[in-house]
C-alpha cells in the first residue's frame, strides 16, 4: 500500500513518460557519488605516490614548522583580540546612542566592505608614511598581520554578535530589568550569554576564515605557510611536496577549531537532550 | 482606609498617534488584590507595564508608596526591586537552572551571599511546589512549572507589589489551575497584587476589586460580587455577557 503522497509523486502513472521517482533519484546519487569518490581517491593516490617527493620533506620540514608556529601565534593573538573586540563592536551596534551606533556601523562598513588585502596594504605601507620622521617600529610585518586580521574579523564577529543579540527575545531584557538589574548587568548576565550561543556558529565560521586569511600575509613577506610554498617551489620546481605540507598544516588548525565550536555549541544546549 | 501603595494619577500613554491609556487614575492599597479585566487591546497590559516603567508614560504620574516611578530622575533599579512582575511568556532565563533563575537578581542586585540566596530560593521553590525541579533548565519544565518558577523568581526580591500580566494565557488549560493556586495562596498571605487576566473565576474569587478597561479607559471599578452580578455600565454589561 502506498499513501496518497507517494502516489502523487508518480508511483501511479501511465508508465509512458520518464518520471523521477525516489528510487531512481537514490540510484543516480549513489552512482554519481561513487564515481566522484573513486576519481578523487585515484587523483589523490597519484599525487601522493607519484608526485610528492618524500625525500625532500626532511629538508623543507623545519621551515614549515617555523611557519606553522608563526601562523598559530598570529591566529591565536588575532583570534582572541578579534572575538573580544567584536563583542564590543556588536554591543555598540545595538546601542541606542546614535553616535556609538554610527561609529560602529561605519567601522563595520569599511572593514567588511574593503578587501583584507587592501587593509593589509593600508597598514603595512600606508601607516608608516603618516609618521612624522622615521617610523619607529623596525619589524612592522607581524604587527600589521595581527592588526589587519583583528580589525577585519572584529567587524564580522561584531555583526554575528549583533545578530545574536537581536535573536534574544525582548522579554529577556524586560524580565532582567523588572528584577531591578541595570542595563549593563542585564546585558552581561542575561542577554550576552544567549547572544553568544546564537552567534557561536557564525563566529566559528569567521575564525576558520581568519586562519585561512593568514595566507594573504605572503604579500608582505611574512614567512607563513604560503610563503614557504613559494620558496620551495621556486627553488625545486616541485609544487606537490610543499602543497601537501601546506594542506596538512591548515587542516590541522581548521578542523580542531571547527570541533571546538561544535563542542561549545553543544555545551550550551541548556537542558535539552543533546547535552 | 489605608494609604495607597501604588497610585496612578491621570496617566496618559500614547503609542505614536494611538492614545492607549486615557487619563487613568487608580489607587491600590497595601494588601489589595486588584484584578484588571477587559477586551484585548483595551490597554490593561500596557497599564501594568507602565507600573514598573517597562513603558514610558507621556503625562500624569505613577507613584509607589509616594515615590514617583515616572519621574525623570527616579531610581528605577531600586523601585523595580519592590515591584515583582510575572509575564505571559514566562521570560525565564533559558541558560540558567530554575534555582539560578531565582537567585540571579538577589545575588547580583542585592549582593546576597550565594548560600543564603540558595536557601531562600529552595524555600520559594518549595512554596510553589517545585522543590524537586531546582536544577532543571526552563526547557525541561512544563508551562505551568515555568510560570511557577517565574513567580518564585519575582518573589525572591521581596517585592511590595506583584504584577501579573496574563500569566495563564499561554498555558494549556489543564496547567492553568496550578498557577492560579500559587497566586491564590499569595493573595491569602496578604501580597499586594495587580492582576491582568481573562480568568473571570479567579477575578471573582480572589480579587478585592475588579477594574474594567475598554479602549484605554477605566470604565468601571467595583467589588467582584457587585461587578459580576450588577455591572453599573453598559460597557460592563456587554463585556460580561460575552465572557460568561
Amino acid at each position: 500500500m502506498s499513501d496518497s503522497f507517494s502516489k502523487a509523486r508518480g508511483d501511479v502513472g501511465s508508465g509512458q513518460e520518464t518520471r523521477i521517482t525516489d528510487t531512481l533519484l537514490r540510484r543516480v546519487a549513489i552512482v554519481i557519488s561513487s564515481v566522484f569518490t573513486i576519481a578523487i581517491a585515484l587523483l589523490l593516490g597519484y599525487i601522493l605516490l607519484g608526485k610528492v617527493d618524500y625525500s625532500l620533506i626532511p629538508t623543507i620540514f623545519p621551515q614549515f614548522v617555523d611557519a606553522y608556529v608563526l601562523v598559530l601565534t598570529i591566529v591565536g593573538v588575532s583570534s582572541v583580540l578579534s572575538v573580544s573586540s567584536g563583542i564590543f563592536v556588536g554591543l555598540a551596534r545595538v546601542s541606542k546612542t546614535t553616535l556609538t551606533n554610527s561609529i560602529a556601523a561605519g567601522y563595520v562598513q569599511f572593514f567588511r566592505g574593503t578587501p583584507l588585502l587592501f587593509q593589509i596594504f593600508v597598514i603595512y605601507f600606508g601607516i608608516p608614511t603618516l609618521w612624522p620622521g622615521t617610523f619607529p617600529i623596525q619589524d612592522w610585518g607581524t604587527p600589521t598581520a595581527i592588526l589587519a586580521l583583528t580589525l577585519n574579523h572584529a567587524a564580522y564577529v561584531g555583526e554575528a554578535i549583533r545578530g545574536g543579540i537581536g535573536a534574544v527575545p525582548d522579554g529577556q531584557m524586560e524580565a532582567a530589568r523588572s528584577l531591578g538589574m541595570g542595563y549593563v548587568q542585564a546585558m552581561r548576565e542575561v542577554v550576552i550569554p544567549q547572544a553568544w550561543r546564537n552567534a557561536l556558529a557564525a563566529i566559528g565560521n569567521d575564525q576558520i576564515i581568519l586562519v585561512k586569511d593568514t595566507s594573504l600575509l605572503t604579500v608582505i613577506a611574512i614567512p607563513e605557510l604560503i610563503q614557504q610554498f613559494r620558496n620551495v617551489n621556486s627553488a625545486t620546481f616541485d609544487p606537490w611536496t610543499p602543497l601537501l605540507l601546506v594542506a596538512i598544516a591548515y587542516l590541522s588548525i581548521t578542523i580542531p577549531v571547527g570541533r571546538l565550536v561544535e563542542y561549545l555549541e553543544n555545551r550550551s544546549e541548556w537542558g535539552s537532550e543533546r547535552v | 482606609m489605608t494609604a495607597a501603595l501604588l497610585e496612578f494619577d491621570n496617566v496618559d500613554k500614547y503609542f505614536g498617534e494611538t492614545h492607549v491609556l486615557k487619563t487613568i487614575s487608580m489607587d491600590i492599597t497595601d494588601g489589595e488584590v486588584c484584578v484588571i479585566v477587559g477586551p484585548s487591546g483595551s490597554g490593561k497590559s500596557t497599564l501594568l507595564r507602565c507600573a514598573n516603567r517597562l513603558e514610558e508614560i507621556q503625562s500624569g504620574e505613577i507613584r509607589l508608596d509616594g515615590t514617583a516611578i515616572s519621574a525623570v530622575d527616579a531610581d528605577l533599579n531600586s523601585l523595580r526591586q519592590q515591584i515583582g512582575m510575572v509575564f505571559q511568556s514566562f521570560n525565564l532565563f533559558p541558560h540558567k537552572t530554575a534555582i539560578e533563575n531565582i537567585t540571579l537578581a538577589p545575588r547580583k542586585v542585592k549582593g546576597i551571599p550565594e548560600t543564603d540566596a540558595n536557601e531562600r530560593a529552595r524555600q520559594l521553590l518549595n512554596d510553589v511546589g517545585l522543590a524537586d525541579e531546582a536544577d532543571s533548565y526552563p526547557n525541561q519544565l512544563s508551562g505551568g512549572q515555568k510560570q511557577r518558577v517565574a513567580i518564585a523568581r519575582a518573589l525572591a526580591m521581596d517585592p511590595r507589589v506583584m504584577l501579573f500580566d496574563e500569566v495563564t494565557s499561554a498555558l494549556d488549560p489543564e496547567l492553568v489551575g496550578e498557577v492560579l493556586a500559587v497566586m491564590r495562596e499569595l493573595a491569602r498571605e496578604g501580597m499586594t497584587m495587580m492582576v491582568v487576566t481573562h480568568e473571570m473565576g479567579f477575578a471573582r474569587e480572589v480579587g478585592d476589586r475588579v477594574f474594567l478597561m475598554a479602549d484605554g479607559n477605566l470604565v468601571e471599578s467595583a467589588e467582584p460580587t457587585t461587578f459580576f452580578n450588577t455591572p453599573q455600565t453598559d460597557r460592563g454589561k456587554r463585556f460580561l455577557s460575552k465572557m460568561l
